[in-house]
């Protein structure tokens, strides 16, 4: 799930022009877990926007319910066909979506104009209602096998593989008192499994060429192709 | 061969200093009280941009002190370099005459001066190590053949303090496969604790050097208890420093100091005394520990 925080609305009315119509489109789906681009987000958006003297000329989060906008077939059908008139007179669309979210609007409007009507900040478990947290950091090469689950880039400040360094305190990370030692978690998971043996292992240092974005995946007779500036990485999921 | 090398071959008990780099390119005061210390340690540690202020590059330094016939210890840290950085760095420092390395993680930049600086980190400690001892072996990290190989002599760091000695232990072994030949402790207070952590390495056969870090007060011990990676100076030592007069504090320094290493000099091949500035108690440290 795609965590999105609002930008503040001050910073949104600076991206517009005088006279600009505005489309604003949401999320029913991370956007909408995250209150930032749900239903009610929108239309309080457009809302705002039209107090303060910007021509919204419209506003719609694609359903059905829970879709997430990012599904260019279901969003491109959405506003072609249920706001063809809105799309066609509008300048441009504010989007309270993830950045996957209004890159998918350019696309199932030709492409429109966006403005980002959010901040992407990270890949989170929604935990509950009003708490959403990072335990990934996509990066395309698993390693949780050895650490109980837990994944050391994501938990550990300096994203080490080989264990901690000797800034915790007190079981605290070094960079903030609050925060635990992501090794020191990892320790206490894999001594619970009785799995401390895995600690063992040498890491190789991690491939970065996997990292390098974009990055795509495709399918093609059952083998899956993920596309980085590590090469094309293929898996068959059947037999 | 380096001198600190062929010192701990020989069973020597070792001392090292060290000494932190200025922010700016005046280097006469920061060289001035190397020389100071020089004669009474082994080797002098320059750090690598510690707790993360941008400041002149222990590269440098170190070169000066090899200039000087002052054997220096180049702490390297992951912090800041890409493997192609790093690797390339080890063998400037080789160039320079540079034999002993430290290899270490390094403080985060959030610690710092320059707070939104991207971290790299883009190999752990343990990594480097095993960079470092392909580049002694005349390869490179990806297996390419040098052109002239470095003799590095390589060094690592260990909390004996930590609040898991276990998970300390574990990483050690893993940094003396990866090439680990001596290391340098955080500092240390608890002398039992460390006695304790000792004797489990022990079977390690790898020389240890307990870190000690010079006290200059107490307001100083709870500024780095609150702010400095890895540093936790007990209650007890800063009730001692409390109690004592302004003007006793520098011999009241010396004599913590003095005492600690005392007590863990037969469990540990030397000590990395950390002066924070005091470098001119460095002679009277050597002396009250009764080490000549």
């Amino acid at each position: 799930m795609h965590a999105t925080i609002q930008k503040p609305v001050e910073e949104i009315l600076s991206y517009f022009k005088s006279g600009e119509k505005v489309f604003v489109v949401g999320c029913d789906n991370c956007a909408a877990k995250c209150h930032s681009g749900g239903v009610p987000e929108t239309e309080e958006m457009a809302r705002r926007l039209k107090k303060r003297g910007v021509d919204v000329i419209g506003w719609c989060v694609p359903q059905p319910p829970g879709v997430s906008l990012c599904k260019l077939s279901n969003t491109k059908k959405v506003l072609q066909e249920e706001y063809e008139g809105q799309i066609k007179e509008a300048d441009s669309f504010l989007v309270l979506a993830c950045g996957q979210g209004m890159h998918t609007v350019m696309d199932a409007t030709d492409g429109g104009a966006v403005h980002p009507g959010c901040d992407t900040i990270f890949g989170g478990e929604t935990v509950s209602e009003d708490f959403i947290t990072e335990y990934c950091s996509l990066c395309g090469e698993c390693i949780v096998e050895y650490t109980a689950g837990l994944c050391p880039l994501s938990l550990c400040a300096k994203g080490l593989l080989n264990g901690p360094c000797g800034g915790a305190k007190e079981g605290k990370c070094e960079v903030e008192r609050t925060r635990d030692c992501g090794w020191q978690l990892i320790y206490e998971r894999l001594k619970a499994l009785g799995r401390l043996d895995q600690l063992k292992d040498y890491k190789t240092p991690k491939n970065f060429a996997k990292w390098n974005r974009p990055r795509s995946l495709t399918f093609k007779e059952g083998e899956a192709i993920f596309k980085s500036l590590a090469g094309e990485h293929r898996v068959v999921n059947h037999d | 061969m380096s001198t600190l090398k062929h010192t701990l071959e020989e069973a020597v008990f070792v001392v090292t200093g060290e000494v932190g780099p200025p922010k700016g390119v005046d280097l006469e005061e920061c060289l001035d009280s190397i020389e100071k210390i020089a004669g009474h340690v082994a080797a002098v540690n320059v750090t690598d941009l510690q707790s993360a202020v941008m400041r002149i590059g222990s590269l440098a330094v170190c070169a000066k002190l090899v200039e000087r016939g002052i054997e220096p210890v180049f702490q390297l840290t992951c912090r800041d370099r890409n493997r192609l950085a790093l690797q390339s760095e080890l063998l400037s420092a080789w160039s320079l005459g540079i034999e002993n390395v430290l290899c270490i993680t390094g403080d985060h930049p959030v610690l710092g001066d320059h707070v939104e600086a991207k971290p790299v980190y883009d190999l752990d400690s343990v990594q480097l190590l095993k960079a470092a001892s392909s580049l002694n072996n005349g390869l490179d990290m990806t297996g390419h053949e040098l052109e002239g190989k470095p003799e590095l002599f390589l060094g690592a760091v260990v909390t004996p303090e930590a609040d898991i000695p276990e998970l300390q232990i574990l990483k050690m072994e893993k940094k003396i496969e990866a090439g680990a030949q001596f290391f340098q402790t955080q500092a240390v207070y608890d002398v039992p604790q460390f006695e304790s952590f000792m004797n489990r390495v022990q079977g390690f056969n790898v020389p240890v050097l307990a870190g000690l870090v010079v006290l200059k007060s107490s307001g100083m011990a709870r500024y780095m208890n609150e702010n400095v990676a890895g540093v936790k100076v007990p209650e007890s030592i800063i009730r001692e420093m409390e109690e004592t007069a302004k003007g006793d504090r520098k011999k009241k320094a010396v004599e913590i100091t003095a005492r600690i290493i005392r007590q863990v000099k037969p469990f540990c091949q030397g000590v990395h005394i950390m002066p924070l500035g005091w470098d001119e108690l460095i002679p009277d440290i050597v002396r009250s520990s009764e080490l000549m």
